[in-house]
């Protein structure tokens, strides 16, 4: 069985009824697969990127409309273009970054993947397409089946069409960064960072062994992003880019959401040669050695943490902290009632 | 029946549960009063744990039941309209924690949203979402509902504010959605978001985690009135094209300036002027001189006829005095009013005013529009007398209509009071029977039996008498296309 290559909804519906009993994987740009569970060997792979078109880009109403394949790259060009942007660091498609919802630098208040889907049209793995939300900015009528999208995984249904809420582009940004300090320290000053009013829009603590930095981004009006910079004692610094994962290292990936006040327990709780980024919107990735990963899953219920793993050997990928039982049940059952056939994997 | 009224007072006991035919007249209607029906009976409970036993005997017992925290809704969400029991989520009004260095609360479901600021006012923070009923509607509504308010604007929606909820689920049992640091887990689906807005169909919240957001530096509230609609709107797209995102963008209409300066709510607003326009701006001092001085410039190049400035908290509710007050003031207009809720592109603001001055002629019905700017969410509100049926079916059709008008400008039916009754027939207007069959499939999931609040949201083929009474009606209104 061939994989497929979609250009259109209806090849995309076309696919899926003639997929026999092959189960699908959905792709968007497939940057990164190595956070995703393994692929069954009888499935195939249904690649969205060729479904590429801006329809609708509406710079004075503050929304748009974009295929799921559309890369992150040329929409990002295309909204700073008209002095816009989504307020996210996304990555590959736009497609395939709100399904995965990755870990990024955002800070709380910040745009996220949740608040800028606005609605989307879909495809359930029947082959039935469907619309939720609306492309307005606001719209609470019906079910927000479309928000489900995000961090879903390729699992419940395939995005077709995405609403996006934009934001005015601020007129000047620094990214800034601290010294090296210790782990208490960096902890403290995190957490005041964070509770600026205006807070940076990017606020990250980066752990290795030397250390903790903690770098951001002040955004807004020029006079004011100087006065941030000068009255909170950070220096103008590029911001670091994220670290690519080493399949190879022997490491593992997590990747999670922790308090700010429990910061400063998960860097002592840290095994050895761990390497962590955490964010000002409580989300964390922690670099390990794979030996170590269970005795910290197990920890991290103490210290309010919840984190899974994404990179590291397929079989390992999506283990990790126990969820509630209710809300597990609810995941499952939500799997049942879009994907009754089990067609996503 | 009498066995499950009996086991759920032994719950609650007699203090706690209603039962008595005129005591449950409170609970017939919220906001919304077109619809009305009396409870079975009403329970409140204060723990989770009592709320679970209760649904646990509902649930046996095959009994529907509606959760209300203050009744407020403007679409029928907490009308108990199948014979149901309402669970009254009121007493459970307590903070549970605040976490200020981590900017959450967690709160119980009956906590008042302007309470919870309140309560967290002596540490510089807020919650954001602020629906002008904020001083009585409850945290559990906004979330049941997804709440906007005018400064959703620049802070989102109840969606964007909320963390994780405890759920009792509609056959009793319990379940946490999201956690204190995050709404998603990793390896989980976004529970909350899913949850948010679901009008109360999915499960009963008993303890929610909401963010807390820090108090901006300053706060600068501008009102300017304009000689046209059309200047107060183009005011709006020029602030908002020039980058600006003000904390509010509001407009009221000439009959709206004019029933607020007839009413207690007077805020010295010109009432010659056919709109007028706030703006509310908030952050740090020197960037709010730069941006007031801008939204000057803009209120003077369409003409303002008037500008008012303030800075003071007791300036500043002044100026806003009057749209705070805008839904009361029109109960001098008649006994009834209702509220829609549709949405637009924000640059179609002028052609959906100009359509629904229109229709609000044709159908003869006494129209006045207040609204969020900034977010195209306008507010036409119809002042009527219920006790007229004619009236009542000329003012749903003339809503009708006015809701199709924003799904053709490419908005939507509603953008913050959700559906409920009100606006079930008019869902196959913005949704394919694809569309709702999904939104069914995942209501499922949460309330399989459909106990939990029936007869909202999603429209059914067996839907209750007292809703389904009116599309027969607004035909009629309609196949005389109106009057006048
Ligand atoms: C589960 C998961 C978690 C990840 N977390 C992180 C992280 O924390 N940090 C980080 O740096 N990177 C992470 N990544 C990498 C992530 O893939 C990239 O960050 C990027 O945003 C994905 O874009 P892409 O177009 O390459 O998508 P792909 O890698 O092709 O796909 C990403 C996921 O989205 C699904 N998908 C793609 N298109 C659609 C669609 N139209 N409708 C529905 N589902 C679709 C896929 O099945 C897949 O599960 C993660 C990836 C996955 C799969
Ligand atoms: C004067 C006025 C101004 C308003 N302004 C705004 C505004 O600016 N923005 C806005 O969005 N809305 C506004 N509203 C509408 C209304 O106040 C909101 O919808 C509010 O969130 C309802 O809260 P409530 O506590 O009154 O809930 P209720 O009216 O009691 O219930 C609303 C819905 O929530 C469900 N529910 C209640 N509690 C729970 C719970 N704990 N768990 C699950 N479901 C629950 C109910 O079943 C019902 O479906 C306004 C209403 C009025 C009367």
């Amino acid at each position: 069985m061939n994989n497929f290559t979609i250009n259109s909804t209806a090849e995309l519906i076309d696919a899926l009824r003639s997929r026999g009993d092959h189960r699908v994987r959905l792709c968007g740009g497939g940057s990164r697969h190595h956070a995703q569970t393994a692929r069954p060997f009888d499935s195939v792979v249904i690649a969205l990127a060729g479904m590429n078109r801006i329809q609708r880009l509406e710079p004075d109403d503050l929304t748009c409309s974009v295929e799921p394949g559309v890369p992150c790259a040329v929409l990002h060009e295309e909204l700073a273009a008209k002095g816009l942007e989504l307020g996210i660091d996304a990555d590959g498609t736009i497609g395939g970054f709100l399904a995965a919802d990755p870990v990024t630098a955002a800070t709380t208040g910040a745009a996220s993947a949740r608040s800028a889907l606005l609605g989307a049209e879909a495809v359930l793995g029947e082959g039935k397409a469907f619309k939720a939300g609306s492309r307005v900015v606001k719209s609470v009528a019906g079910f927000d089946v479309h928000k489900l999208l995000i961090g879903s995984r390729g699992l419940l249904f395939a995005a077709t069409l995405l609403h996006l809420k934009l934001r005015p582009r601020p007129p000047a940004a620094i990214d800034f960064c601290t010294d090296v300090m210790e782990q208490e320290a960096a902890s403290r000053r995190f957490i005041a960072l964070r509770s600026l009013a205006p807070a940076p829009v990017r606020l990250s603590l980066l752990f290795d062994p030397s250390g903790c930095r903690i770098t951001g981004r002040f955004a807004g009006r020029a006079n004011w992003v100087a006065t941030a910079l000068r009255s909170n004692g950070v220096r103008e610094a590029k911001l670091a880019a994220a670290t690519p994962f080493d399949e190879h290292s022997g490491n593992e990936r997590l990747a999670g959401l922790v308090p700010p006040t429990q910061v400063r327990h998960l860097l002592r709780a840290l095994p050895v040669g761990a390497f962590a980024r955490i964010h000002g919107n409580g989300r964390c990735e922690i670099d390990l050695p794979a030996k170590a990963t269970d005795a910290l899953l197990r920890a991290m219920p103490e210290l309010f943490v919840v984190a899974a793993i994404i990179g590291g050997t397929a079989v390992r990928r999506g283990q990790g902290t126990p969820l509630d039982a209710g809300a597990v049940r609810l995941d499952q059952g939500l799997k049942q009632a879009l994907d009754p056939q089990g067609v996503f994997v | 029946m009498d066995a499950v009224l009996k086991s759920l007072i032994a719950i609650v006991g007699k203090h706690r549960a209603i039962v008595a035919r005129d005591a449950l007249l409170a609970w017939e209607c919220d906001g919304f009063t077109v619809h009305k029906q009396l409870p079975l009976a009403v329970v409140a409970p204060e723990t989770t744990e009592e709320v679970a036993a209760l649904v646990r005997i509902l649930h046996a017992g095959k009994v529907p039941f509606v959760p209300r925290g203050a009744g407020t809704c403007l679409s029928g969400g907490p009308t108990p309209m199948a014979p149901s029991v309402v669970i009254e989520l009121a007493r459970m009004n307590r903070v549970l924690q605040v976490a200020a260095d981590d900017l959450y609360a967690v709160v119980q479901p009956g906590v008042v949203n302007l309470d919870l600021t309140t309560a967290v006012a002596h540490l510089g923070l807020h919650y954001a979402p602020d629906p002008s009923s904020q001083s009585v509607c409850t945290i559990g509504g906004n979330l049941a509902e997804n709440s906007g308010g005018p400064h959703c604007f620049k802070y989102g929606m109840t969606n964007d504010h909320v963390l994780s909820a405890v759920v009792v689920l509609p056959d009793g049992s319990i379940a946490k959605l999201g956690s204190e640091a995050g709404p998603r887990a990793p390896h989980g689906f976004d529970l909350p978001a899913i949850f948010c807005g679901s009008e109360g169909t999915f499960g009963i919240a008993t303890e929610i985690t909401v963010r807390l957001c820090r108090d901006a530096e300053a706060v600068h509230t501008l009102l300017a009135s304009f000689g046209d609609m059309p200047s107060a709107c183009r005011a709006v797209s020029q602030i908002v094209g020039a980058g600006m995102v003000p904390a509010a963008i509001e407009i009221l209409d000439q009959a709206t300036i004019r029933a607020v300066e007839a009413s207690i709510y007077r805020a010295g607003y010109p009432e010659d002027a056919a709109a007028v326009l706030l703006v509310e701006l908030d952050g740090p001092v020197a960037v709010l001189e730069e941006e007031t001085a801008e939204v000057r410039n803009f209120f003077a190049q369409n003409g303002a006829l008037r500008i008012e400035a303030a800075t003071s908290p007791t300036e500043r509710k002044k100026l806003w005095r009057g749209r705070k007050g805008a839904f009361g003031a029109m109960g001098r207009l008649n006994t009834d009013l209702y509220v829609l809720d549709g949405v637009v592109p924000r640059t179609k603001l002028v052609e959906a005013l100009n359509g629904i001055y229109a229709i609000g002629k044709k159908y003869a019905v006494v129209l006045t529009n207040v609204f969020h700017a900034g977010d195209g969410n306008l507010h036409p509100n119809i002042s009527y007398d219920g006790r007229n049926v004619e009236e009542v079916a000329r003012v749903l059709a003339a809503g009708r209509e006015i809701l199709q008008l924003c799904i053709d400008l490419g908005g939507s039916i509603s953008g913050e009071h959700g559906i409920g009754t009100e606006k079930l027939e008019h869902m196959p207007m913005m949704y394919t029977e694809a569309d709702l069959e999904v939104m069914a499939r995942v209501r499922s999931v949460f309330n399989k039996d459909n106990l939990c609040n029936p007869d909202k949201v999603l429209p059914s083929r067996h839907g209750c008498a007292e809703v389904a009474k009116w599309p027969a009606m607004i035909a009629r209104v309609l196949d005389g296309e109106g009057q006048s």
